[in-house]
């Protein structure tokens, strides 16, 4: 039967078998002087270790299908927001990202009213620009047109 | 003795004038506003606001940069508290017992003990820092790359006592992080290891996006789609403060957080962080219910907190009596002070009294004023909560990204924050803890270069790792570490078996502390 | 993807209205466009950013600041200092290597500049930057390196320090900033000109390496002066040369390395670099500006202060200085090619 650590065992195993296969084009050096891939390689190894006794003992856990996903749309709506923030923050200016970031996470995922969501998007964006960028002085991007 | 309460009187005649005293709750309110933007700890506060610095004469600028330090320590621990986002790696372990706290309403009394818990762990090290400095900083010096492994060695063998969950899964988690340490430039040899065309990972993934995104941002994608939202906690002004019972449990996790802390933190190097880590292991090990951490043990939140904030004041040990920029926060303080023409070193003391006993009394008196400040801001930082997920959460998630972007102006780093909230995310759900992969991460570099220099110094002899005193003694300490973890071990082993022969059925699985 | 995301949103099943259409469009434009561009008339009529390319409080911040705080005196418009950090400071040049060419983004270079380059090509490395993307614009300061040992060691001049390493090759120990930094060059240089071989012990930054040899971890050092001056006072540590053409002025006993007869120079230097296809006009109004920087008082100040020497060149002859440099230290580099690493077999 498929359990949670059964999948999360073969996960790590995969993984840490990228990681060795990733660590073939540098040194590994020697027991007496270890180069940049011995580390590497040598803790890989040990996850692999790891996941397979993880994925070995675990005949017993959860199964899969307990595991609820119910809320996998907004995590997803959320991390593209936060991916977005990473594209945007540079091209379009911290205030404009963020206002972009409110305004969509509170009209299209929260539903909320376009009052509600202007105001905060707004308070939220250009009032953190102003207490940190001008009161604190911590460098933030600014976009084209000087937003 | 008397010479050094002398000098003091002088210091202390330096803080409390006006304009000091001034310039200290300037700092102290900057440090608590910049320290609340998650990731954005004392290290970060202090190098962004070091140019504010600039424009001061030298003791306002010290004065001015040790309240924005203790400041931003405290406002890191509030979002850990409050949002389970950890204002630097060393909150991590705030995070886990205290937003626990947080989430059954006892929010209140865990900023409050850990403002307390600070403030005691802070003068106490300034007493420790001012009496203790030369001879202390000497023997700190002695810790070349053999101790440094050793010591380190040793942080990452409290692992097995930090979790509740299965050890394995939390060893797992540990080689994970020490994997993701492993990217970027190798320190000894100049190749640059997995980095997939991004020079931005020269310097390895850094730890404050890793921390925010396996903390901060795994929680809000976890709890934002409920399809009950988590209801609005409303605190009580009389829920605001510890109860007695509180106060009980979290004294001698403070006294010997603050303890511990301070003698990890006099050790040159970034060892400092792990003394939180430490902290918690100790605790959960010594306490009766240790089954309660996790689920919001106040001593959960009192030692660590504690260790965190004396590890970071006995970091200015070697700083002070010998000049030597012993770690990231000494060192940005050191150029602090070289901005004023000053070069603190074994002179300091000598030929600028008032500049050296003017910093220990403005650390006393940064400490005092940052209680002050903050018992009365609990009230107002738990009022955070009165506001309804839904609007709080978008929030939360911007300034995720401020802090984020704003420690090393980096968008990679969001980048690495978007993925490593996918993963804790992912992690969560599948029953893993998250805390190891931090720890790992930040021991892994400096587990690395230790190991090399120490092997490169020998040519090659693992005989340098025995033949030095110091590491001799902490490898030793290691090995009943682990001769004491295999002991409870072999006892589970035994346990289990007896459960199943007797019972002869399937454990049933524990829900997971999601 | 994102308007899935939207459309099935878990909570209603109401319409789109234009007005969301439009948020969804303003998050793929960034996308679409390339980082911040716009032209310019009269140079400058927006904030000028200097970029330190190390955390705040290392040397290419503490130099920058003064050197942006005179310029914004001078041009009476904003110039911010922004760190950006990380890969030892090729994040922040190649940043702005690859930036637009307008003047509104400047670089406060360390001598590391030319060793990056250099350390890619060795790795066989797609380059971050290449060093004809940046224009020099003036050299800010140059701090020649001295050579410290641990005050417990027996050594008391060049003489006897070589004298001993010929006699135990890879046996005396110096630390460094980090493999193929400042540092690590500066001894290599050394032990290349003596015909020595030393062993090197790479720290993690300039700090850590002082920690180490002052707690006796390893022998020896090059550094920058201002950092170690106070630990030779104090007797910890024993100068024996310096890297300089003329002698550190606050430590007017110290040989320097050519006078002993080593045909080797070294300085940490600052510069501001622009990236290349910058305008002439431009170019010269930043020339005359850095000129007019390290005259101000202010500035003079703030590095005697620091105790870093100012030692101002304009382009062309910064442009020599640099060339020259460079080719120093590509050649080092190439001598010493990779560290040697014994395979397990």
């Amino acid at each position: 039967m498929l359990t949670t650590d059964r999948i999360s065992g073969a996960v790590l195993v995969l993984f840490a078998s990228g990681v060795i296969w990733e660590s073939r084009s540098l040194p590994l050096g020697s027991f007496r002087q270890p180069g940049p891939a011995y580390m590497p390689v040598l803790l890989a190894l040990i996850l692999l270790v790891f996941g397979l006794l993880i994925a070995g003992t675990g005949g017993r856990a959860a199964p899969l299908a307990s595991i609820s996903r119910r809320e996998w749309r907004h995590a997803a709506a959320i991390l593209v927001v936060s991916v977005f923030a990473a594209l945007g923050m540079e091209r379009l200016g911290y205030r404009l990202t963020v206002l972009t970031m409110l305004a969509f996470l509170l009209k299209c995922v929260e539903r909320r009213s376009w009052a509600l969501t202007i105001t905060l998007a707004l308070a939220v964006a250009f009032g953190s620009f102003y207490l940190f960028y001008t009161l604190l002085r911590v460098p933030l991007p600014i976009g084209p047109m000087g937003i | 003795m008397l010479e050094t309460l002398q000098n003091l009187y002088l210091g202390f005649s330096v803080a409390l004038s006006p304009v000091v005293l001034l310039y200290a709750f300037v700092g102290c309110i900057i440090g608590t506003l910049v320290g609340v933007l998650p990731g954005v700890g004392p290290l970060a506060g202090i190098s962004l606001l070091l140019p504010v610095s600039f424009g001061l004469d030298a003791t306002s600028a010290v004065v001015l940069l040790a309240g924005i330090y203790y400041g931003a320590m405290y406002g890191g621990s509030t979002t850990s508290i409050l949002m389970r986002i950890p204002g630097e790696a060393a909150s991590v372990m705030t995070c886990i017992d205290g937003y626990a706290m947080t989430r059954k309403g006892r929010g209140g009394p865990a900023l409050a003990i850990a403002a307390v818990g600070s403030y005691i762990a802070g003068t106490a090290s300034v007493v420790g820092l001012m009496f203790l400095a030369p001879p202390l900083a000497r023997f700190a010096l002695r810790f070349g790359p053999p101790e440094y492994l050793a010591l380190l060695v040793l942080g990452l063998l409290v692992l097995a006592f930090m979790s509740g969950g299965s050890m394995l899964k939390s060893l797992s988690m540990a080689a994970l992080g020490l994997l993701f340490g492993m990217i970027g430039i190798d320190p000894m040899t100049g190749f640059f290891r997995f980095h997939y065309g991004l020079v931005e990972l020269g310097d390895g993934i850094g730890v404050v996006p890793v921390a925010v995104g396996l903390f901060g941002l795994s929680e809000i994608l976890l709890t934002a789609g409920q399809e009950k939202p988590p209801e609005v906690i409303k605190p009580r002004l009389r829920e605001l403060l510890p109860s007695r019972q509180e106060w009980r449990d979290s004294t001698w996790p403070i006294a010997r957080g603050t303890l511990l802390g301070f003698l990890i933190g006099i050790i040159p190097g970034s060892a400092h962080i792990i003394s939180s880590f430490v902290s918690y292991a100790v605790e959960r090990r010594l306490s009766k219910h240790p089954e309660r951490f996790g689920q919001g043990a106040v001593e959960g939140v009192a030692g660590p907190e504690s260790a965190n904030n004396s590890a970071t004041s006995g970091a200015f040990v070697p700083m002070l009596a010998l000049g030597v920029p012993s770690g990231p926060i000494p060192a940005v303080m050191l150029a602090a002070m070289m901005v004023h023409g000053i070069s603190p070193g074994p002179l300091l003391i000598q030929q600028q009294p008032e500049l050296f006993w003017g910093f220990i009394a403005s650390m006393y008196v940064g400490n005092v004023v940052l209680l002050i400040l903050n018992l009365p801001l609990v009230g107002l930082f738990v009022n955070v909560l009165r506001i309804p997920y839904p609007l709080l959460y978008p929030a939360i998630l911007v300034f995720c990204v401020l802090g984020v972007y704003a420690v090393n102006g980096s968008v990679v780093d969001v980048g690495i924050m978007s993925a490593m909230g996918a993963l804790g995310y992912g992690l969560r759900k599948f029953d893993f803890e998250t805390a190891p992969i931090v720890l790992g991460l930040v021991l892994a570099p400096m587990i690395e270069m230790s190991f090399r220099q120490s092997l490169s110094m020998s040519s090659g002899s693992y005989t340098i790792f025995f033949h030095r005193p110091i590491s001799l003694v902490l490898l030793l300490v290691a090995l009943g570490f682990i001769l004491l973890s295999l002991r409870t071990l072999f006892t589970k082993v035994a346990e289990w078996r007896r459960k199943l022969g007797l019972e002869g059925e399937a454990e049933t699985k524990e829900p997971g502390n999601v | 993807m994102k308007k899935t995301n939207c459309a099935r949103g878990p909570i209603s099943r109401r319409r789109r209205s234009i007005g969301m259409q439009l948020v969804l469009a303003l998050m793929i434009l960034p996308l679409a466009m390339a980082p911040s561009a716009f032209g310019q008339e009269r140079f400058p009529d927006r904030t000028i950013t200097m970029v330190a390319p190390f955390p705040p409080g290392g040397v290419a911040d503490l130099t920058a600041r003064p050197v942006a705080a005179a310029m914004e005196r001078i041009l009476k418009s904003p110039v911010v200092v922004v760190n950006k950090t990380g890969a030892a400071g090729a994040v922040g040049m190649s940043y702005v290597a690859n930036s637009k060419p307008d003047g509104y983004t400047v670089l406060m270079a360390l001598s590391s500049i030319s060793i990056i380059p250099e350390a890619d090509k060795l790795f066989d490395r797609k380059p971050a930057y290449t060093m004809d993307q940046l224009l020099p614009i003036a050299l800010i300061s140059a701090d020649p390196t001295v050579f410290v040992v641990n005050a417990e060691r027996p050594w008391k001049s060049v003489k006897e320090f070589v004298a001993e390493a010929k006699k135990r090759p890879g046996e005396i120990s110096f630390s460094s900033s980090g493999v193929y930094g400042t540092l690590h060059m500066a001894t290599e240089m050394l032990a290349h000109a003596a015909g020595i071989k030393l062993k090197h012990i790479p720290y993690g930054g300039a700090g850590p390496a002082l920690t180490a040899i002052l707690g006796g971890h390893v022998d020896t050092l090059a550094s920058g002066p201002a950092v170690v001056i106070p630990h030779i006072k104090s007797g910890k540590l024993r100068p024996l040369a310096g890297w300089g053409a003329k002698r550190v002025a606050s430590l007017p006993d110290l040989a320097t390395f050519k006078e002993l007869g080593y045909d080797i120079e070294f300085y940490i230097w600052a510069g501001v670099f622009a990236p290349r296809g910058t305008s002439q006009p431009v170019l010269k109004k930043l020339r005359d500006t850095a000129r007019q920087a390290v005259n101000d008082p202010e500035f003079k100040s703030a590095m005697e202060k620091l105790q870093t020497p100012v030692a101002y060149m304009d382009a062309p002859e910064f442009q020599k200085f640099w060339d020259k440099d460079a080719k120093m230290l590509a050649d080092a580099i190439k001598r010493m090619g990779k560290i040697e690493i014994k395979e397990a077999k």
